[in-house]
């Protein structure tokens, strides 16, 4: 018996040694070393493709001998606890994307680079106010507007034409007749998770109702109002129509995923949620359409969140010059105009906007004209992190006493923005 | 079942053992637990110290960034202890820990009485799979359980259907509170009898076993020698376990975070997922740190009647 | 036999009920997707694969983060054995002033809440220059694993009695060598089962690791990566099964490799714990 012990014990002391020597190479990070220069970027997942990634690194590796640029891709769960620490560390990413929602919190709490005497050179008189506006505060820009997106609708083609559907839906009530006849026959007539708050906000927004309220500088939730129920309603009917879990957001399953399936025939997402798609199913590629999300009259389209990214450099950067060099790169023309035709999105200058040409960008410029932001507030990201909205549409869906649970939601929200930060 | 008998004749050759070694220099123990000291001072208690400190602060994300944080004095506890919210999660873990210790110590105190009743064969088989389920890492557990109860392709709603609940079919688990409630005390206390059990198994194994005859001598019904015999025997042992469970139980994090992260609609935070959320997802490090410091005192006062008794007995040794 | 015949039963659904959930795992990550889809569940894999163990494998950094995790859970296991051996022999074998102090402390220590440190953890390791370091997550490990081990160790100690030692004293051996050659064989299965322990909680870790490990990516641990399943799987359960037996594995192994052993070790050591 010892004999056998005092060997595993030895194995266990190598194992140990091998702690020690290695973690010592992945461990210490490497800025002595001046030969090569290091830059982390933290791109978030799905927001822009591999190869247009790619072909940025190589192009500013190419354009700034020494350099090397690290593209880490974050996830966005529990995204606000991890940018938190990285401003806090003393060793931060160079450059980090953060969501339009969120930028505010980040630049409110001091450890964001102040990059105002830049706004001229990237010529930010032209940015998109949806962008550009949450990343300012005091008069200082902090976030630098990266790019914009609104959700649409994604069909499959073939599946609208085995059901005869001819015309997309320009209404809502039309919406509802055509996914009940696409509903059949071991298809989903849509795949609408229970979770998708901002599709909710949308539905909300098009009642008149809104989040919340900003009444005389006290916050209100405003999920109980009569026109926020009414829009719960219609995202319950039409949830109905498909198999979304009631339970789980788009990202839990990867919606794209589900619908390369085949066997669904619409979804919301922003119209470069159908890159993903062809990526997990090549046979689904030119079979794709894109309509505005229908509002409740055929002359005007439903109103859609204005989501979108900024780009931030910590404190905490060892290398803020270069960071900036990064950051020049990915807003200046060249990166937003391949970028709006490989991934769709709205470039973050206004100017810019001519490049959008496809389809789904079509769809997405007229679903536009009626974007909306979440509450303004630097505690609005907490409401986002606190599951509020999205654990109230689970409950609704599933059953619960509406109303009842609209108002503790609501006074939820209230709770939290009304905090002092 | 203990270990292997030792080797060499020992008993008979030697004297009666002194109880005070020979010309062992006092500070050797000391030296002993140095390490020890040491290391829970500098990873433990200075923590603490920090997170109790924090707790008096106004300690967001601007401080955390930046640094200078300024003392608000109890402003923290007040606004902890003043939220209905807080005293919900309370009562709820209060609720949340009685039921899993008492599931956990009928359970696993059945199983114990059970196994030592078994045959050779049997017994090892039991045996072997608790120490399999206890030794099935958390974060596994946790993913099994979700595909466990899956809505869809389920194996437990296939199960309900099949003898006839049809409700169930499709039926989302972890849409609902009470479910989720319930899963994660299953979950629980799945992972937690193996532990308690063995234990106990392992204290009965110790109990001569003419009292048991003398018992049924006498008469006695089951219920009887557990009562008589049985408990007051590991009534020690009882009290350690069913100590240790409050506080694996009360403590219990990671289930609960990685299944619904205290949801739905909190039916699932108690003390540390409440403490968390507080701290990291709202970025309230101070408030998450004074209800944590009040976690760990509502702990100690749940066992200071255990903690007594260990000090008392713990006298007697010496 | 009879009368035997509920005994049995009652037996047997136990170990059903203990064994099912980690053989559902196993089972469904060997059978094809279309079986897992299957209405009707198949219990067993009747047409086993190996290809969600592949897709686990080759899904991106999972053998540098199970390396990770393998180091920083031997790591801390080495050390909290060690350091609390010596403990546990000072306080099982000897007596001192602050001996009852010091196990009160130790019995308490098990309830430091550990969630709640990581603010100030990640503060003292920042200062400190630990940040994005495995060896600080080992350092962490290892006290959180501490006190149980401490408790434990000495209540094995406590039941291999003082005469052993004694006697192979009187023989010439000095106390080292005697507590080396006498005790530590027979404290064996009472170490493997405490450094079993030490390693689940170690491997199992996911607050810390995700907290502390910030920018070097590829110093993630598994627990971190295995928390974004989905993100990475999708739908595909077989895979997110296999990724779980994979993580499983290595207590699967000690388990398999240490079974009787461990079982009885896990048994002995309770008794005095």
């Amino acid at each position: 018996m010892a004999p056998r012990f005092l060997a595993a014990a030895a194995v266990l002391a190598l194992a140990a040694g091998l702690t020690a020597c290695g973690s010592s190479p992945t461990g210490s990070t490497t800025p002595e070393a001046p030969a090569a220069t290091a830059l982390t970027v933290w791109i978030m997942r799905d927001s822009m493709s591999d190869t247009l990634l790619g072909t940025f690194e190589r192009d500013f590796e190419a354009a700034h001998q020494g350099v090397t640029l690290d593209v880490q891709i974050q996830e966005w769960d529990g995204i606000g606890q991890k940018v938190t620490s990285a401003l806090a560390s003393n060793d931060a990413p160079d450059v980090i994307e953060v969501g339009n929602t969120q930028v505010a919190e980040y630049a409110a709490s001091g450890g964001v680079k102040d990059l105002t005497d830049k706004v001229t050179e990237l010529q930010g008189a032209d940015w998109l106010p949806g962008l550009a506006d949450p990343g300012k505060i005091d008069g200082k820009q902090f976030g630098i507007p990266w790019y914009a997106a609104n959700r649409v609708v994604i069909y499959n083609k073939d599946l609208f034409e085995k059901a005869g559907v001819a015309t997309p839906p320009a209404t809502r009530d039309e919406w509802i007749e055509v996914t009940t006849k696409l509903n059949a026959g071991g298809n989903q007539g849509i795949y609408l998770p229970g979770q998708n708050w901002y599709t909710l906000a949308g539905f909300i927004w098009d009642e008149g109702g809104d989040l919340a309220l900003n009444e005389g500088g006290t916050w209100k939730g405003g999920l109980d109002t009569p026109q926020a129920l009414a829009g719960i309603d219609f995202y319950k009917r039409l949830q109905a129509l498909g198999e979304g879990p009631k339970d789980s957001d788009e990202a839990n399953p990867p919606q794209a995923d589900v619908f390369a399936k085949g066997n669904v025939a619409q979804l919301i997402s922003a119209p470069g949620g159908a890159v993903a798609i062809e990526k997990a199913n090549p046979e689904l590629a030119g079979k794709l359409g894109f309509f505005p999300i229908p509002g409740k009259t055929a002359d005007r389209p439903g109103a859609v969140f204005t989501g979108g990214s900024d780009l931030i450099i910590p404190e905490a950067s060892r290398n803020p010059d270069l960071a900036y060099e990064v950051i020049k790169a990915l807003a200046g023309e060249k990166f937003q105009t391949e970028m709006a035709k490989e991934m769709s999105y709205v470039p973050n200058r206004v100017s810019l906007g001519g490049v959008l040409t496809s389809e789904g960008a079509a769809a997405m410029a007229k679903g536009a004209a009626n974007g909306h932001a979440t509450p303004n507030s630097a505690n609005w990201a907490a409401v986002e992190a606190k599951n509020v909205i999205k654990e109230y549409m689970t409950t609704y869906l599933t059953g619960a006493d509406g109303r009842a649970e609209a108002a503790r939601a609501s006074q939820v929200i209230a709770d939290i923005l009304n905090t002092k930060s | 079942m203990v270990t292997q008998a030792p080797e060499r004749p020992v008993a008979a050759a030697a004297p009666p053992p002194p109880r005070r070694r020979r010309g062992l220099p006092a500070l050797w123990p000391y030296l002993l637990v140095i390490p020890t000291v040491a290391g829970a001072g500098y990873l433990l208690f200075y923590p603490l110290i920090r997170s109790v400190i924090i707790s008096f602060q106004h300690f967001r994300t601007g401080e955390l960034i930046r640094g200078g944080a300024a003392f608000v004095g109890l402003e923290n506890y007040h606004e902890a202890l003043g939220s209905a919210e807080f005293w919900a999660v309370v009562r709820r873990t209060l609720v949340w820990t009685g039921v899993n210790t008492v599931l956990i110590m009928v359970i696993s105190t059945l199983v114990a009485l059970m196994v030592a009743r078994l045959g050779k064969r049997l017994r090892l088989a039991v045996l072997a799979g608790l120490v399999l389920t206890w030794a099935t890492p958390v974060l596994a557990a946790t993913t099994i359980f979700q595909w466990l109860f899956q809505s869809k392709l389920g194996v437990v709603n296939w199960l309900l259907t099949s003898i006839g609940l049809t409700r169930f079919d499709g039926y989302t688990w972890f849409a609902n509170g009470t479910a989720t409630f319930a899963i994660m005390v299953l979950l629980v206390v799945w992972q937690s009898v193996p532990f308690a059990a063995l234990t106990l198994y392992a204290g009965l194994t110790t109990i001569p076993q003419e009292l048991f005859e003398a018992a049924r001598i006498d008469g006695a019904t089951a219920w009887q020698v557990f009562r008589d015999v049985t408990f007051p025997m590991l009534r020690p042992l009882f009290g350690l376990i069913t100590s240790l469970e409050i506080i694996w139980v009360f403590k219990c994090f990671a289930q609960i975070w990685a299944i619904s992260q205290g949801g739905p609609d909190g039916a699932t935070t108690t003390l540390p997922v409440y403490a968390y959320q507080v701290a990291q997802s709202l970025h309230k490090y101070d408030l998450g740190s004074a209800i944590s410091t009040l976690t760990v005192l509502i702990l100690l006062v749940v066992l200071v009647p255990h903690l007594r008794r260990m000090y008392k007995h713990e006298g007697a040794d010496q | 036999m009879i009368k035997r015949l509920p005994i049995t039963l009652a037996a047997l659904s136990v170990l059903a009920v203990s064994v099912f959930p980690v053989y559902w795992m196993v089972v469904t990550a060997f059978k094809p997707t279309r079986d897992i889809q299957a209405d009707t569940p198949q219990f067993l894999p009747l047409h086993p694969t190996l290809e969600h163990f592949a897709t686990a494998i080759d899904s991106e950094g999972f053998a540098l983060f199970w390396r990770n995790s393998l180091l920083v859970s031997l790591g801390a296991v080495l050390l909290s054995l060690v350091v609390a051996l010596l403990a546990a022999f000072a306080v099982a074998r000897m007596r001192w002033r602050g001996r009852k102090a010091f196990i009160l402390m130790v019995f308490i220590a098990q309830m430091a809440p550990w969630e709640a440190l990581l603010i100030p953890m990640f503060i003292i390791a920042r200062d400190t220059g630990m940040l994005d370091r495995l060896s600080m997550l080992t350092l962490i490990y290892f006290m959180s694993t501490l006190p149980f081990t401490i408790v434990t160790l000495r209540g094995f100690l406590a039941a291999i009695p003082e005469e052993l030692e004694e006697a192979a004293q009187m023989d010439g051996a000095s106390r080292a060598a005697a507590f080396r050659k006498v005790v530590l064989p027979l404290l064996a299965p009472g170490l493997m089962s405490t450094s079993l322990f030490g390693f689940i909680t170690a491997w199992n870790e996911f607050a810390f690791a995700n907290a502390l490990i910030i920018k070097n990516q590829d110093d993630r641990t598994l627990p971190v990566w295995l928390s974004s399943f989905s993100n990475v799987f999708g739908t595909d359960w077989g895979a997110t099964m296999a990724a779980a037996t994979l993580f499983m594995l290595p207590v699967l192994l000690i388990f398999l490799i240490l079974q009787r052993r461990v079982t009885s070790g896990i048994i002995a050591g309770a008794v005095k714990g």
